[in-house]
């Protein structure tokens, strides 16, 4: 046993998951060496900031995702609820509505899709792969529909805060009258990304629901009968869901300060292989979110990476295909020995 | 030795799964520091009956007495709050957790702010670990890499540690070797001094007459007798086992 399984304060994973998350950890460090030495710009200060940018959106679905993997399910909707509720937000700020508030409906609207999940799998015994499937279609249907497949654009600057903006950006005035960015500042979808992901690891590692989290993906007759509230905990994993697909919607649709009830598809198997490539069994009962971050980076240095080589988006897909089935075969490989 | 009320009182239990009567009008009852052997062949609706008391599932009809007050068990939250504790021939443990989390499941230790308590939690189970099972030594590792007796070990614990009163064990033995069921039966003899009522659920009639007083045969959903276990031999409980006939009275 490496030393590292050790000092994991989450002793409850299996000792070869912390493991799994270094191996990752190292694969994430050798693609950004390999990245680093064919193309040039790639180490740059500007582009580590594009690729944080890039992978917030990802990274926002993998922590939900993450959560409905431990319990054993699945969230298949979450590309489709983040358009709904841009949408959504886009529609009521057409309506009057200021941003913020029309925002922060963008992610309520999330969260009771990620409600519904719950509900349908926790009180009809749908199973998830089947609800979220059909919740992936109603959302997007509703979205086609509300906007007529249009996008939604002149929305106003504010609009464009959250996904362009950045902390700590320094912009110079120079003598010939154009700025010049000293330092473009940390994005802000990179600094919503980091809190809350903190937030996910300290609800998973920390609070009961985590624990209870991972017990229901774990045994969820044992969880049940040990009298863990089984329904509460998946209902509260796909809100979380859907939430935090509410919240990227926002994010995604803020960036390019136009709202398209077309963006965001398969967006939901992008944050599945981030959690996947993360270390997270789709058995259930195990993943963590640190993981499923790095697995979200790993993607998004994989396709900022083979672009800036001149990789087509074809080969991308290829390439990104590889690397989620190497992840799980070394993986299945660890848990046979 | 049945003097004042029962710990338990389960009357008319029936209870049926579509078509199927697995539990059909039984009543069973339980005083302190009496191990009660539910006998029966595979089917009988003995593990059915004691879920109905354990909370796992709700009865059709009947009512179950804990003290003589009637009381509602409609999860196995409430079966707790009556402490009512539960050792599942399945075990009944999350294999991903470690054994702390597992015997904690449901009643999380936590601190002022909400958070796990995982410091605290070890270290109770390391005290009540080091009573049950000195052996035991896996505090870090998930459940799913311990031996059978080990994980046996974390779910009496779990049952014992909360000051339950009224004990079920299902099958508690099937799974264990000789010095192993040898801990069980001297956990058991602790259990009745300390006053707490046990179902023990079992198709060994060895087993059963070594450490029950009394001994409830079950066959077909129907409950075949009760009987004390110093009035009967073992052929007689074996027929009203496989025949589901009542021994005989001598006199």
């Amino acid at each position: 046993m490496p030393d590292t399984t050790k000092k994991q304060k989450l002793r409850f994973l299996p000792t070869g998951s912390a493991l799994h998350r270094l191996s990752a950890l190292l694969t994430l460090l050798l693609l950004i060496g390999v990245f680093a030495f064919t193309s040039p710009a790639f180490l740059s200060v500007n582009n580590g900031l594009t690729v944080l940018l890039q992978t917030s959106v990802i990274g926002l679905l993998a922590i939900g995702m993450t959560m409905v993997i431990i319990t054993g399910g699945i969230d298949l909707s979450v590309g489709s609820v983040l358009a709904l509720s841009g949408v959504i937000a886009g529609l009521l700020i057409k309506a009057g509505l200021p941003v913020a508030p029309a925002m922060v409906m963008g992610v309520v609207t999330g969260g009771v899709c990620g409600l519904m999940n719950g509900l349908i799998i926790t009180k009809m015994r749908i199973t998830p792969f089947v609800a979220t499937l059909g919740m992936m279609m109603i959302a997007r249907g509703i979205a086609l529909q509300l906007t007529g497949a249009a996008p939604i654009s002149r929305l106003g600057e504010a609009f464009g805060w959250l996904g362009n903006g950045a902390l700590f950006r320094l912009v110079e005035m120079q003598d010939n009258g154009f700025p010049r960015v000293i330092f473009p500042g940390i994005p802000y979808p990179a600094i919503l990304l980091v809190i809350m992901a903190i937030l996910g690891a300290y609800l998973l590692q920390r609070r009961q629901i985590g624990r209870h989290i991972f017990s229901v993906g774990s045994n969820e007759e044992a969880a049940r009968l040990s009298g863990v509230n089984v329904d509460r905990t998946n209902i509260w994993a796909y809100t979380a869901s859907g939430a935090l697909a509410g919240l990227a919607g926002m994010v995604l649709m803020s960036r390019l300060v136009t709202v398209q009830p077309n963006e965001g598809v398969m967006y939901e198997l992008d944050a599945i292989a981030a959690s996947v490539i993360g270390g997270a069994s789709l058995m259930g009962g195990v993943g963590s979110i640190s993981g499923s971050m790095i697995g979200a980076f790993i993607i998004g240095v994989l396709r900022n990476g083979l672009n800036m080589a001149g990789t087509s988006a074809f080969i991308q897909q290829i390439i990104i295909g590889i690397v989620v089935i190497g992840a799980v075969y070394i993986d299945q490989i660890r848990n046979r020995k | 030795m049945e003097f004042g009320t029962p710990l338990v009182e389960m009357k008319n239990i029936s209870i049926a799964f579509g078509g199927v009567q697995a539990v059909d009008d039984v009543s069973v009852d339980l005083y302190p520091g009496e191990v009660v052997g539910l006998l029966g062949h595979n089917g009988a609706g003995k593990s059915t009956l004691i879920k109905i008391l354990s909370g796992a599932y709700k009865a059709d009809s009947g009512e179950i007495c804990i003290n003589g007050t009637s009381v509602t068990i409609n999860s196995p939250r409430d079966a707790r709050t009556n402490n009512i504790e539960t050792i599942y021939q399945t075990l009944a443990l999350a294999d991903n957790l470690d054994a702390a989390s597992n015997l904690f499941l449901g009643r999380e230790i936590t601190n002022s702010f909400g958070l796990v308590n995982d410091d605290a939690m070890e270290a109770e189970t390391r005290e009540i670990m080091a009573r049950l099972n000195p052996n035991f030594k896996k505090f870090a590792s998930p459940v799913s890499a311990l031996s059978g007796g080990q994980r046996q070990s974390v779910a009496i614990a779990r049952a014992v540690y909360f000051n339950a009163k009224i004990l079920i064990m299902d099958e508690p033995t099937a799974a264990l070797g000789v010095h192993e069921t040898q801990m069980v039966a001297e956990l058991i003899e602790e259990l009745k001094r300390q006053g707490i009522g046990i179902f023990l659920i079992s198709h060994d009639i060895q087993d059963v007459f070594k450490l029950c007083d009394r001994v409830s045969v079950m066959k077909n959903g129907q409950l075949v007798g009760t009987e004390n276990v110093a009035d009967v031999t073992e052929d007689d409980v074996l027929g009203m086992i496989i025949l589901g006939k009542q021994p005989e009275k001598a006199a």
